[in-house]
């Protein structure tokens, strides 16, 4: 795309709105900025739009419109080829490529991102995954298969990594190996994680920004970033509302 | 006891089970009626008609009916469906019943309906003959869901008679002699998918190639449909041969690249669809290895029709195979660009994706391709 934005964000997305009919926006005016090498948590009630955010984003919803996204100075679409090759995504809910094997469906999307695989042995270890590395997928149990895809997330290594309930269907050993390498990520990249656990958020996030009505209500930096200070706040808006 | 409407009305599994199939609003049952009404209309203005014995018509009603509905029951992703459903508290014998009724319903409705539309529009017909189709169509249903409990039941004794040795360490009984269960039991429609248990692969590599080899190998219904297909490309040159002034050896390329399963991989596996748009670089990738799969598979069938066609009239040489080949391909590559660029949304399960008009589009533009090259 073409256009060179005046300031140097990572990523600045600006007035998006998404929907799925045309009557009931779920983002409304919604706008984001990511530095690099940041991790970012993004919380929200059921319905706020975490999950649709994260899709657009990965040009996998086409019903939006958005009012200037530049992604490292530059103008860009969701669906450019640089910018699918800088990104990688991890669904909440996943069950696709059932007849891969995990070796099998990495070796595939390394592939498609035209990088060479690295070392896999911390990553199978430090999940506990090594006895399933050469079954189809579709024999894997929820977690498991959730364990396919943060894997192959972390071995690519992408600049952008988005997350939707990372955490879900994680065993607790899995879950803390889990929260190491997304505290670690910084020196990779940007890590953009939706969770409904705030603990999962405050351990992690150098700034927490909550979803409400369509859009960013609010930014958690710091020392605000505390689960019991997040959730008063949020619990005294609702009361107030 | 509780009247027939509060049995089968609403919040009934008779409801749950056909708002899933019929939709909502249960728009699928005008949709398919209306759809009925304009073929018949359009059939009869055409004063198109034919003398049909009413033995071919009640044949087709229930032989149609029973195979639609078998292909329906057996759906891998119903059990992921009505899982719910079968999780609530349930009166068996309500339960069975209405799971048959509402597959039947949807099957004579969208389905039957459609085919009988045709047949009563293009010939004439007595009021006792049209009710003794419907009938016919009825029975089918009946049989198929039948055979399908039928099955599924000494399935489930005979694991059960195994299982029951294994833990006892006795020789195994035969069949039937220790169990006599004689009910249906309703959960003889919940058939989760097997587990062919952890397998190991040694692959490292991921071909889309072999990925799709083990997804066509590992549904029946698809490796049926595919051996139908193949067994048709060997009759298929006693029917086409009698044409006379007119090549017909494309015609049968046309029609062999009618594959339905193959060519709806993204339609009917939408997290595939999902991750596959994720990656990048996939139009090329993932569809050319897609297309060749097809191409191939095609190609086979082809590959017989021309052996059976070489058989039975002679006169097969290069320029045949090469347009064999040419047809495989580009049927194939229609097929991809139309599951990459038009994937068939909003279905109820995955019979309708059997049954949905666009896996006639290829075929047609084929079957144009080749009246033009035969003529």
């Amino acid at each position: 795309m073409i256009g060179q934005d005046q300031t140097q964000k990572f990523l600045k997305i600006d007035d998006l709105q998404a929907w799925y009919t045309p009557q009931k926006h779920v983002l409304s005016g919604f706008s984001i900025e990511l530095d690099a090498n940041e991790v970012v948590g993004l919380i929200g009630l059921n319905g706020a739009g975490k999950t649709t955010f994260l899709k657009t984003l990965s040009g996998l919803n086409k019903h939006f419109q958005v009012g200037t996204a530049a992604w490292e100075g530059q103008k860009f679409s969701f669906r450019d080829k640089a910018f699918k090759q800088a990104r990688y995504t991890v669904f909440a809910e996943d069950r696709s490529f059932q007849y891969f094997t995990f070796r099998e469906y990495i070796s595939y999307a390394a592939a498609s991102y035209g990088k060479k695989l690295p070392d896999l042995t911390e990553l199978i270890r430090g999940f506990h995954f090594e006895k399933y590395t050469d079954v189809l997928l579709k024999e894997l149990s929820t977690g498991n298969l959730k364990k396919v895809y943060l894997i192959t997330a972390f071995a690519l290594r992408p600049k952008l990594l988005l997350l939707d309930e990372p955490v879900n269907g994680l065993d607790f050993q899995s879950t803390e190996y889990l929260y190491r390498l997304i505290s670690g990520y910084r020196q990779f990249g940007t890590v953009l994680f939706s969770s409904h656990i705030l603990e999962s958020i405050c351990l992690t996030s150098d700034r927490v920004l909550v979803l409400e009505h369509g859009r960013i209500s609010r930014c958690f930096t710091g020392n605000k970033i505390q689960a019991d200070t997040i959730r008063e706040v949020l619990t005294d808006n609702e009361t107030a509302l | 006891m509780r009247s027939f409407c509060e049995r089968y009305g609403k919040n009934t599994p008779f409801h749950a089970v056909a708002k899933q199939l019929f939709g909502n609003r249960y728009e699928r049952v005008t949709r398919s009626l209306v759809l009925c009404m304009i073929l018949f209309l359009a059939v009869y203005a055409s004063e198109l008609r034919v003398q049909v014995s009413p033995a071919v018509l009640y044949l087709t009603a229930a032989v149609f009916s029973a195979g639609i509905m078998w292909r329906a029951l057996n759906s891998p992703q119903n059990a992921e469906i009505f899982m719910g459903l079968f999780m609530l508290p349930f009166n068996n014998r309500e339960m069975v019943i209405s799971y048959a009724a509402a597959f039947g319903g949807y099957t004579l409705i969208t389905k039957t309906a459609v085919v009988l539309a045709l047949f009563f529009a293009a010939a004439q017909w007595s009021a006792a003959e049209i009710g003794a189709a419907v009938l016919m169509a009825c029975l089918g249903c009946a049989l198929s869901a039948g055979s399908y409990a039928a099955v599924h039941m000494h399935q489930e004794i005979r694991e059960s008679i195994s299982w029951k040795a294994f833990r006892r360490k006795a020789p195994e009984p035969k069949p039937g002699k220790t169990d006599s269960r004689k009910r249906i039991d309703a959960y003889v429609f919940y058939q989760p998918a097997a587990s062919h248990g952890k397998k190991r692969y040694t692959g490292r590599k991921g071909w889309i190639l072999c990925y799709l080899l083990r997804y066509i190998t590992s549904n029946k219904n698809y490796l049926v449909n595919t051996a139908g297909l193949w067994l048709i490309a060997g009759f298929l040159p006693l029917m086409l041969g009698q044409f006379e002034g007119l090549n017909t050896l494309p015609m049968g390329f046309a029609i062999l690249c009618m594959n339905t399963p193959i060519c709806i991989l993204l339609s009917c596996d939408p997290d595939l669809e999902q991750a596959v748009r994720l990656l990048p670089g996939q139009s090329v990738r993932f569809c050319g290895a897609y297309g060749l799969f097809i191409a191939l598979v095609n190609f086979t069938g082809n590959s017989v029709y021309l052996i059976s066609w070489q058989v039975i009239h002679g006169g097969i040489g290069m320029a045949e195979v090469l347009t064999a080949a040419g047809f495989a391909a580009a049927s194939a590559a229609l097929s991809v660009f139309l599951e990459w660029r038009h994937p068939i949304r909003g279905w109820k399960i995955e019979n309708d994706l059997w049954h949905h008009p666009r896996k006639y589009i290829v075929p047609v533009v084929m079957l144009l391709a080749g009246t033009f090259i035969g003529m």
